[in-house]
């Protein structure tokens, strides 16, 4: 999971792909505003085919919570 | 539609469903499925409303306020409202629950139509509203006393009686980046006045996917009451995260988004186009759906360049202005005089626009007749002879207006000059390293204070380094009198309205570089 959401960063934000590590904060470090990182997860649930709650994805704040929350639908 | 028969948002509702009848006005997402409803089933469903708000309320006036994002509930129940001659409160559904009674309270609130996913609210409300008599959920939960289809099942279409258009509709609170929210009353004239002042905007074979908050008067008034009126069919953006998605989906012809909005988009263009090794042209085309005939702008100011970068992808994007208190465009975007110059758009039909002072000042059957209940603010925004002091600053240049800043925001120097912080500010919206940037006076210095963004560069010291350069770059361009002294550097983001402009009035400030 952890690689595939790697990548899809990377089409919402230019950074170094070593920059995105589990503790990476998406607005702090890695430069994301509120719209980026909802736009990213809209993708996320039509490529994984997943409902996102978004009350709850705004509580997401490292990479490493985001690749917990996604795992946790898919369960 | 001819608009000389429409007085009032009623005759509006019922023109539309007499000449565009069974045709799709709403369109929004139901799980998998996609749901239409039509102008003809509009009009019958705010009629069995109006019925249901007379026998409930029994007869008594009614102040419904209405909270939730967009969608055919919400409209029903505001229209609703409408048609009987009641006023409309719609509510910023991002705001603390203290905030809403209070605001509800304020407007003598007695009906309050509610998304579901705000019924957690309710038992405080019921605590802190005692006025509120009816309830109404615009879906089905545990414990409604009341339920919109349940309503629409029950209940026969109303007799309507034609509403003057001198009628107050709608109380809309401004959010304000400073100071206490306002009611600002709205009549069904003002409304009207604004929804048919320019010609050809749109037609029925137009789509729109409606992205913005419906509480704002640009949204409800150019997504909602145009549609009416031309025809055209509103898709709804169920969810911000889900803008791409529906983009593609619902292939719009027509989209109003903020600057914000539309700044970010087109960074993720640029990013995706970067990663996929694809022109940003066809990235563009195919991010909107390909039908995409132009993006109307408006709620901020937007820079020239953003312009200029999707009319590179082939959408023509043009600005307005406006503000609640008229109902809200003052000027409106000209795709066919798309303009490059930072200037706000044509002038709409009917509105006069003269410059006091430097502040813009407006007289339009579209302006407000006050502040709810707030003689005093009434009073500082409209004259005796109906003027409408806007608080915005601006100029004329060669027959186009600019703006440059709110004039409560203005600095005034100790050696008497007038500094507006937004334009300082807006001389940074395209410099990447400052994420957000506050322009004040301090000590008699003119200060910008910046959040850097710190993805570009992590260490505070070296961003300051790198923003007093740019400081100095800019400071070239400025008169002297202008130019800014005093460089702030914070390590946090700066607190936002819900609307995400940056509150002026901040206890947090980063240190001095």
């Amino acid at each position: 999971m952890f690689e595939q959401l790697k990548e899809l960063i990377c089409n919402y934000v230019e950074v170094d792909e070593s920059a995105i590590t589990e503790d990476a904060r998406f607005i702090e470090d890695l430069g994301f505003n509120s719209y980026d990182f909802m736009s990213m997860l809209g993708e996320i649930e039509e490529t994984l085919d997943v409902q996102v709650d978004e009350q709850e994805v705004i509580k997401l704040s490292t990479v490493g919570d985001a690749v917990k929350y996604i795992e946790s639908l898919k369960a | 539609m001819d608009k000389t028969k429409v007085k009032s948002l009623q005759d509006l509702v019922r023109l539309a469903a007499e000449e565009y009848g069974d045709k799709a006005y709403i369109k929004e997402k139901a799980g998998k499925e996609i749901v239409e409803k039509s102008f003809k089933q509009f009009f019958s469903d705010t009629k069995k409303v109006a019925s249901f708000l007379l026998e409930a309320m029994k007869g008594e006036k009614v102040h419904a306020a209405t909270i939730g994002p967009t969608s055919y509930a919400y409209l029903v129940g505001y229209f609703g409202t409408i048609m009987g001659g009641n006023v409309t409160v719609p509510l910023d559904a991002q705001l603390a629950c203290d905030d809403i009674c209070d605001l509800m309270n304020r407007a003598d609130v007695n009906v309050f139509f509610y998304d579901a996913r705000y019924a957690p609210m309710l038992p405080a409300i019921k605590i802190n509203c005692p006025a509120i008599k009816t309830y109404v959920a615009l879906q089905a939960h545990e414990g409604a006393e009341n339920v919109l289809t349940e309503i629409l099942e029950k209940y026969d279409e109303a007799q309507i009686y034609d509403i003057p258009s001198e009628s107050l509709a709608s109380i809309v609170y401004t959010s304000g980046t400073t100071g206490k929210a306002k009611g600002v009353m709205l009549t069904h004239g003002n409304l009207i006045d604004n929804a048919m002042c320019q010609d050809n905007e749109s037609s029925p074979e137009d789509t729109l996917l409606s992205v913005l908050p419906i509480h704002h008067v640009f949204c409800f008034a150019c997504d909602i009451l145009l549609s009416l009126r031309y025809g055209a069919t509103i898709c709804v953006n169920d969810a911000m995260m889900r803008i791409a998605q529906n983009l593609k989906l619902f292939q719009p012809t027509i989209i109003l988004l903020v600057p914000m909005i539309a700044e970010t988009i087109l960074k993720q263009i640029n990013a995706a186009a970067k990663a996929k090794g694809l022109p940003a042209k066809a990235v563009a085309q195919a991010f909107f759906g390909g039908r995409l005939k132009g993006i109307y702008s408006g709620g901020a100011y937007l820079a020239p360049e953003i312009i200029k970068a999707y009319g590179e992808f082939g959408i023509p994007m043009a600005q307005g202005y406006g503000m609640t208190e008229c109902s809200p465009r003052i000027a409106t975007a000209d795709f066919n005089n798309v303009s490059l110059l930072g200037d706000v758009g044509t002038i709409v039909n009917g509105c006069e626009v003269k410059i006091v002072d430097g502040e813009i000042v407006v007289k339009s059957p579209s302006v407000m007749q006050g502040y709810y209940k707030f003689p005093e603010a009434t009073a500082e925004a409209l004259d005796a002879d109906g003027w409408l002091h806007t608080g915005d600053l601006g100029y004329a240049e060669d027959g186009r207006r600019y703006i440059t800043g709110r004039k409560k925001n203005l600095i005034i120097l100790s050696n008497g000059e007038n500094v507006s912080p937004e334009e300082l500010e807006n001389k940074f919206a395209l410099i990447d390293l400052a994420a957000e940037i506050l322009v004040y006076a301090e000590e008699g210095y003119i200060t910008a204070e910046i959040f850097p963004n710190l993805d570009m560069c992590p260490d505070i010291d070296e961003a300051a380094a790198k923003l007093n350069e740019i400081i100095k770059e800019v400071n070239t361009t400025l008169p002297s009198s202008k130019t800014i002294r005093r460089l702030r550097v914070r390590d946090r983001e700066f607190d936002k309205t819900t609307s995400k402009k940056i509150k002026r009035t901040q206890t947090y400030q980063g240190e001095i570089k």
